[in-house]
């Protein structure tokens, strides 16, 4: 064929007629491979006819093969410089090569007169051949296994000679990988002869036990490993003595399946190999036989183990739990919806790894299949952690990274452009064609893009809720869509450098830690209804349940809270709406029981998708159902009907756009095993996980999405608050054991203390009514936050307010801490409310509760500090003070010299303590406050000593005519109580005005020790030193010394 | 029950009964009858908690009295519920009954129990044991419960289920505040509202006031105060504000137009427990006021229809020259320090337990229904509720005039001798 330099649209139909000859030559090969009949050499040579005509110049193209030692070429066959060539591999193994010459010079193309296209053509063909050998052998060898075992079965013997002469000829290198496995398989069963051949070749098997196992740090000799034909020989002539032929063929077989994918092994464990790489192995290995083939248990765990590794984690403890649940086809099917760049080591982030691991850990619970049936996990794609490194490189935004290492005012101030930069920049093309795919996959199903990066939701370390998560309606045009998704990811990207998440793990040491952010694209559960889209319901559900509203509630009963319509408004503490509360493993114990409470705590808003304006949206529930109340989705399950002050379940004849509905799942909870099923999953995570879980779910009326599933996790304020022990007594205002929940309330500044006894006292119901107003006032006056609520029995009892102040949510709902008093009369300690008159506004308001015994066992209850402090009502509030003695409020500072109360709540240990400690941040680390709380009393004689010395030290004896300072007191006698003085006797021998410049320099010396000690103390006693004075001659009895300064 | 020197509820009761005793010179016989309840039932009932254990819960039953017919009144299930408070419940429910002029006496019942801290079966199981351990003294012509604190249609059918599996028949009239449809009443929502109307109008025909020339301001705006204002305005009159809860600030707002509120347009920015959106309510021109200004408005009538102890010794004196008629929607919204200063300005009181009679009375006529298992439409007990109120206010309103008597005394008076006198009639005094 003649090459005319073609010009524009002629060369663009050139370029077309070579890649249709170039198909073309494909296709007849797969023609030939599929003819079965053929053998390999029928087969190289039709395919040397056949490749030529491929080939631009194909006229003058010839091909030959080299296959086995043996060439396969045409008959006039000449080698030329004009050379392209590829290597047949098999199992990473060059078996042969194709070489297609041209036979006469042919002008420069791109290599040499070959185009790149060719080249890539070449690779293909030698690809397939390589897979085809490899499928044709182990045909071969399967083949051959069941005539064996058919003849096995007419009970011919050494029929297993046949399969390893087989594989003596087919694969040398694994006749003597099994001959050695053999061997060791003879050893294992204690056959002697065995041992002694082991010896002969083996190189470990000479050492004794000690040298390999033991201490010695000589390394051992080298010796050759036996591999050799006759070691094989013999090897088997011992088996056939001691195994039959079934035996011996079954560990052959056995052996060979497992070799075969000893390359998936090899791939996943390097660490060099790049996700594209451990892809094409994985595909391979499913290529291989696509039930995929039977590996050991030990090979199998690797592979899990170092796919886990590669892909969801490196945290040794993710691992450890992850091989046993995460199969390689979860990855096989993962791999299908990842996006990753080229040469990619990256991860999927914590929050990905979390959701695949969790369903992986529910779909394996055999004991719980039915009740766990209908769990599924929203389709979902993934980017890798590195996309985003990748990403910054892309748009020269590299510098960013070090941004976390400005200071917090830095980083808030310039946050806002960040964000900007980061979405208005490009993301590279193959990420594009990547999420170009995804977007084909989900259709227009609205979508939410999750954070995923490494640092979240690892077991073990509470990052949750840092990053952001960014709902996108997923409507329009194919390239609108596209553009509001990387709109979205981009903005997820810069929150990494956003001032909460960087506060944070600063404060946690985590800023040096390389952060990248993998992301986590999930279709949005749900449905449509109207113009918008949402899920029937949805929310989150933790293992352990930190506001239990009923003593008969325990902490592993677990708790959901959930919502109609999106979950977002059931994660984040609302303030102005009530997520619905159920205890999983309680599901009789509402937290709300009247029809009043009913109504009143259950949910008003939903927020969920405008298909129309593409926003994510918060509307009323009224106003939705009004328009679509009978489009929703599971209706019945979700809303109840209130009707003559009165609430019913709902049924299908109802009339859901016009009926009062209220949002309660009454349906959901006592018709569906719903409840059961939560509890199930919770139970199933918390045991294969080992640790207490926090899961987020959805539900489009049908089935229960886990969307997610992390170590459960405390904010702040609401962790486990651990509990100092060594507690000085003068320190202590409460303890308690019963119901604790957790918590830390820091700085307690006032307390309002109402005696549960002389309350009981008041015979005026008026007085009982007047207490309600004036805990109402004083919760108004007192500074937010910063003041807890003591009392009797039930806070906001109505009618019956005897035994609990009459209040409602508003007259307390700026208090810290709500505590009610159980005291015992005869026999009988009053049941106590748990709040439950308005337990959800206190949860939505981080408000604390806790009950006290103070007459149980091992409690301290300090009722002198409660009712003998001076009372602040006088001031305060003195048009209360004839209530004086029933109410006592209580400055703590001014009540305790200078200290604030602290409350320290921990459910895990089920154990709370009220303490006075010094004012402090809010930050103080454990150390910090075990130093402040447990200073015994040796401390503070080693400080006392330690800052005489330094005052010794200082001291100018010239200048004060002053011979010796003796610190007083034998170190047991010393007054070493935190508050106690420093006794000092100074032997003077001056004149009157150095005595009193004496005086002054020691009294500068005091009020400033006093200071400090009130730093590490908390006490105050104006002066911290007690000098006596005497003259030389004076006799000190020995024993009254501490420790004595010469001076001179 | 411990008995101390704090504040009971029976002894206050008791107080209360002795000095209208002391108006009426009943004889001691009487007095010690009337004092206490005739009956009492203390039982326990032990339930099989879901947990498999077993806990006994402690029930009673208080028929203060029933000369006038078969005991009626709730039934509370009540963590710190006490043998007094039951005693007191049951023999207001006495005069209650009495004032209202229905052929019924007075009870109490209650159970020791905090539902917040049971499962519904569980408190199912506590309703069928309280049926069964006392089955044989109540009943449709004995003694007839109803639902109260933290009771609800609920409860009421589990118990008539019980009471009607041990007898072997049905008695839907054994219990009352059942559902709609499973034998509750039509118009036992509008039922309190349009009483406290019934009997205002009655008033202002006897003050010779044309009720389309008043004025009136409300407190609350929760069930019974939207009918109250409804009837009201179908009357003719106007009112000028109303005040409800917010619960988002955690206060109390009053929303005037001078023009006379739109009741259906306030009620479609309202949640369902009667707060008021005060953002839409401005842009419906309400001006927003502080909760007490409700208090203060120029106008003829007020209606507290909201808490107790709402007109007090201070904020009485902020109630307009203007105000004519206090009419009592709510449960003891007058202090009685305020009552005296009521009095003296000569402003006509129409007393709590007259003027929202319409539950009561209501619930009796759901049990007359149940008894001939006809039911009325709602007009029908609509009807025949306004001709109760209104006899039952002239009775009260007649004998203040000729005594001479505060309203409320009066109503007591009328009540306890009522009762006093089915007493004797019967012979029992």
């Amino acid at each position: 064929m003649m090459t005319t330099p073609p010009k524009s649209l002629d060369k663009l139909i050139y370029n077309l007629e070579e890649r249709v000859k170039e198909l073309n030559c494909i296709y007849e090969l797969e023609e030939i491979l599929q003819r079965s009949n053929l053998s390999i050499d029928e087969i190289f040579n039709e395919l040397i006819l056949i490749i030529p005509s491929g080939w631009q110049c194909s006229d003058k193209c010839v091909v030959r093969f080299l296959y086995r030692d043996s060439y396969y070429q045409p008959e006039n066959f000449k080698e030329t410089p004009w050379v392209l060539f590829s290597e047949i591999k098999v199992e990473e193994r060059t078996v042969g090569k194709i070489e297609v010459y041209y036979t006469e010079k042919q002008p420069d193309a791109d290599i040499g007169p070959f185009l790149n296209e060719e080249q890539q053509m070449l690779n293909s063909i030698a690809l397939r051949l390589g897979h085809y050998i490899m499928h044709q052998r182990l045909k071969l060898v399967f083949d051959k296994w069941e005539t064996t075992k058919q003849d096995l079965s007419k009970k011919k013997s050494g029929e297993w000679k046949v399969v390893l002469e087989l594989l003596q000829r087919t694969d040398l290198d694994f006749f003597h990988r099994v001959s050695r496995k053999m061997l060791n398989h003879l050893v294992w069963n204690e056959i002697e002869e065995a041992q002694e051949l082991l010896q002969q070749f083996d190189p470990l098997a000479g050492y004794k036990g000690k040298d390999v196992l033991g201490e010695s740090n000589v390394p051992l000799d080298k010796r050759a490993l036996g591999s050799s034909t006759s070691f094989s020989a013999k090897v088997f002539e011992i088996a056939s003595k001691h195994l039959d032929n079934q035996e011996i063929l079954s560990h052959i077989q056995k052996w060979m399946q497992q070799d075969k994918t000893s390359f998936l092994v090899r791939t996943v464990s390097s660490n060099d190999t790049s996700l594209n790489d451990i892809s094409e192995a994985i595909r391979r290995y499913y290529q291989l036989t696509p039930e995929g083939m039977d590996l050991t248990p030990s090979a199998k765990m690797g592979i899990r183990a170092s796919l886990t590794r590669r892909f969801l984690s490196d945290q040794l403890e993710f691992i450890n739990i992850a091989k046993h649940y995460l199969r390689v086809t979860a990855f096989n099917n993962l791999l299908q919806c990842v996006i990753f760049p080229t040469g990619s080591h990256g991860k999927l982030g914590g929050k990905s790894a979390g959701v695949i691991l969790a369903y992986s850990i529910l779909k394996s619970s055999k004991e719980n299949e039915e009740i766990l049936k209908n769990i599924k996990t929203p389709k979902s794609w993934f980017i890798t952690s590195d996309t985003m490194i990748h990403f910054m490189h892309y748009n020269n935004l590299d510098e960013i990274l070090e941004q976390k290492y400005k200071t917090i005012d830095e980083i808030r101030k310039e946050y806002p452009l960040v964000v900007q930069l980061f979405k208005n920049s490009h993301f590279p093309p193959d990420i594009v064609q990547g999420l170009s795919m995804a977007l084909d996959d989900f259709g227009t199903t609205p979508l939410v893009v999750r954070s995923s990066s490494l640092l979240e939701d690892r077991l073990g370390t509470a990052f949750a809720g840092k990053y952001k998560s960014l709902f996108i309606a997923n409507q329009g045009g194919k390239h609108e869509r596209l553009g509001a998704l990387m709109d979205a990811i981009a903005e997820v990207y810069a929150s990494t450098i956003g001032p909460d998440p960087i506060e944070y793990r600063s404060e946690r040491e985590l800023l040096d830690f390389h952060e990248e952010m993998g992301i986590m694209i999930q279709e949005v559960v749900g449905t449509q209804v109207g113009d918008y889209y949402l899920p029937a319901y949805a929310g989150v559900a933790f293992s352990n349940n930190e506001f239990r509203w009923s003593p008969r509630i325990k902490r592993e009963d677990g708790l959901v809270r959930m919502v109609p319509g999106l979950g977002t408004r059931a994660v984040d503490r609302l303030g102005d709406d009530y997520p619905v509360l159920i205890a999983p493993g309680q599901p009789g114990l509402r937290a709300n029981v009247s029809i009043d409470e009913m109504a009143r705590y259950s949910p008003q808003k939903v927020d969920l998708i405008n298909l129309k304006t593409n926003k994510f949206e918060t509307i009323e529930i009224k106003e939705l159902f009004k328009k679509f109340g009978n489009q929703y989705p599971a209706v019945e399950k979700v809303v109840s009907i209130y009707e003559h002050n009165d609430i019913r379940k709902s049924c299908f004849n109802d009339d859901f756009s016009q009926e009062d509905i209220i949002v309660n799942f009454e349906g959901l909870i006592s018709n569906t095993p719903f409840v059961k099923q939560a509890h199930t999953i919770l139970t199933v995570l918390q045991k294969a996980l080992a640790t207490p879980v926090d899961i987020e779910f959805a539900s489009d009326g049908k089935d229960f999405y886990l969307l997610q599933c992390r170590p459960q996790s405390y904010s702040k304020n609401i962790a486990p608050s651990p509990i100092p022990k060594n507690i000085p007594k003068d320190r202590f205002i409460f303890s308690a054991d019963r119901y604790v929940s957790n918590g830390t309330v820091p700085n307690i500044k006032y307390i309002v203390y109402v005696n549960p006894e002389k309350y009981n006292e008041l015979s005026d119901h008026k007085e009982l009514l007047a207490v309600g107003r004036a805990v109402s006032r004083l919760n108004k006056l007192l500074p937010k936050k910063e003041f807890i609520l003591m009392g009797p029995g039930r806070w906001g009892s109505r009618g019956d307010i005897k035994l609990g102040v009459s209040v409602t949510y508003s007259d307390i709902n700026n208090t810290a801490a709500l505590i009610e008093i159980a005291r015992k009369k005869g026999n009988y300690v009053p049941d106590l409310s748990f709040g439950t008159h308005f337990f959800q506004d206190l949860v939505e308001a981080s408000i604390r509760y806790l009950p006290l015994y103070p007459d149980d066992p091992g409690i301290v209850f300090n009722e002198e500090f409660l009712t003998k402090s001076p009372n602040a009502i006088f001031e305060i509030l003195p048009a209360f003070s004839h209530l004086s003695g029933v109410i006592h409020v209580i400055e703590v500072s001014q009540a305790s010299g200078g200290m604030v109360m602290r409350l320290l709540m921990n459910a895990d240990m089920d154990k709370a303590v009220g303490i006075l400690t010094p004012p402090a941040s809010e930050n103080l680390s454990q150390q910090e406050l075990d130093e402040q709380i447990e200073s015994t009393d040796e401390d503070h004689l080693s400080w006392r000593l330690l800052m005489v010395d330094k005052m010794a030290s200082q001291i100018d004896p010239e200048r004060f005519g002053i011979k010796a300072l003796y610190l007083l007191g034998s170190t047991n006698k010393i007054s070493a109580s935190d508050g106690g003085n420093i006794k000092l006797l100074v032997y003077f021998n001056g004149t009157k005005a150095q005595k009193k410049d004496l005086l002054n320099w020691l009294e500068g010396w005091s009020l400033c020790l006093d200071e400090m000690n009130y730093m590490r103390t908390g006490y105050k006693s104006g002066k911290l030193l007690d000098i006596q004075f005497a003259a030389n001659d004076e006799i000190i009895a020995k024993e009254e010394i501490a420790k004595e300064y010469d001076l001179m | 029950m411990a008995q101390d020197k704090s504040f009971n509820a029976f002894e206050m009761a008791q107080t209360q009964f002795d000095k209208v005793a002391d108006m009426l010179n009943l004889d001691q016989g009487t007095r010690d009858l009337l004092r206490n309840p005739f009956r009492e039932y203390h039982f326990g009932i032990p339930v099989r908690m879901d947990d498999g254990a077993v806990k006994i819960f402690r029930g009673f039953r208080c028929q203060h009295n029933d000369a006038r017919g078969p005991g009626k009144g709730g039934i509370r299930f009540h963590p710190q519920e006490t043998i007094d408070t039951v005693r007191a419940l049951s023999m207001w429910m006495t005069w209650k009954t009495a004032v209202a002029d229905i052929p019924l006496g007075g009870g109490k019942g209650g159970v020791i129990c905090d539902p917040h801290h049971l499962s519904a079966l569980e408190q199912e199981k506590i309703c069928r044991g309280w049926v069964r351990q006392i089955a044989k003294n109540v009943g449709p012509l004995a003694d007839i419960p109803a639902p109260d604190v933290m009771t609800s249609g609920q409860h009421m059918l589990w118990m008539l289920d019980e009471f009607e599996t041990i007898h072997g028949n049905k008695y839907p009239g054994f219990i009352t505040g059942k559902p709609v449809g499973m034998g509750g009443s039509l118009g036992r929502t509008e039922a309190t509202g349009y009483g406290v109307i019934y009997t205002l109008r009655e008033a202002l025909k006897e003050l010779g006031i044309n009720p389309k020339e008043t004025t009136a301001s409300v407190q609350g705006f929760g069930n019974v105060a939207h009918y109250a204002i409804k009837l009201y305005s179908e009357m003719g009159g106007k009112i000028i504000c109303v005040s409800c809860w917010d619960q988002d600030d955690q206060k109390s707002y009053t929303y005037k137009k001078n023009d006379g509120i739109d009741l259906d347009a306030l009620l479609s920015i309202t949640d369902r427990f009667g707060g008021i959106d005060k953002n839409k309510a401005r842009e419906l021109g309400y001006e927003q006021l502080p909760g007490e200004a409700w208090i203060e408005q120029d106008v003829d009538i007020l209606i507290p229809a909201a808490l107790e102890n709402q007109i007090t010794a201070e904020s009485v004196n902020k109630i307009s020259k203007r105000v004519k008629i206090v009419a009592e929607g709510a449960n003891g919204p007058t202090t009685p320090e305020a009552d005296k200063v009521l009095k003296e300005r000569n402003v006509f009181v129409i007393p709590d337990f007259l003027a929202n009679a319409g539950g009561v009375i209501c619930s009796y006529f759901e049990q007359v229904q149940c008894n001939m298992n006809y039911f009325w439409e709602k007009e029908e007990v609509l009807e025949k509720l306004d001709a109760k109120m209104t006899s039952a206010y002239k009775a009260v309103s007649d004998l203040a005039k000729k005594k001479n008597i505060f309203t409320r005394d009066a109503a007591y008076v009328i009540a306890i001798n009522r009762v006093a006198q089915a007493c004797k009639d019967r012979g029992w005094v």
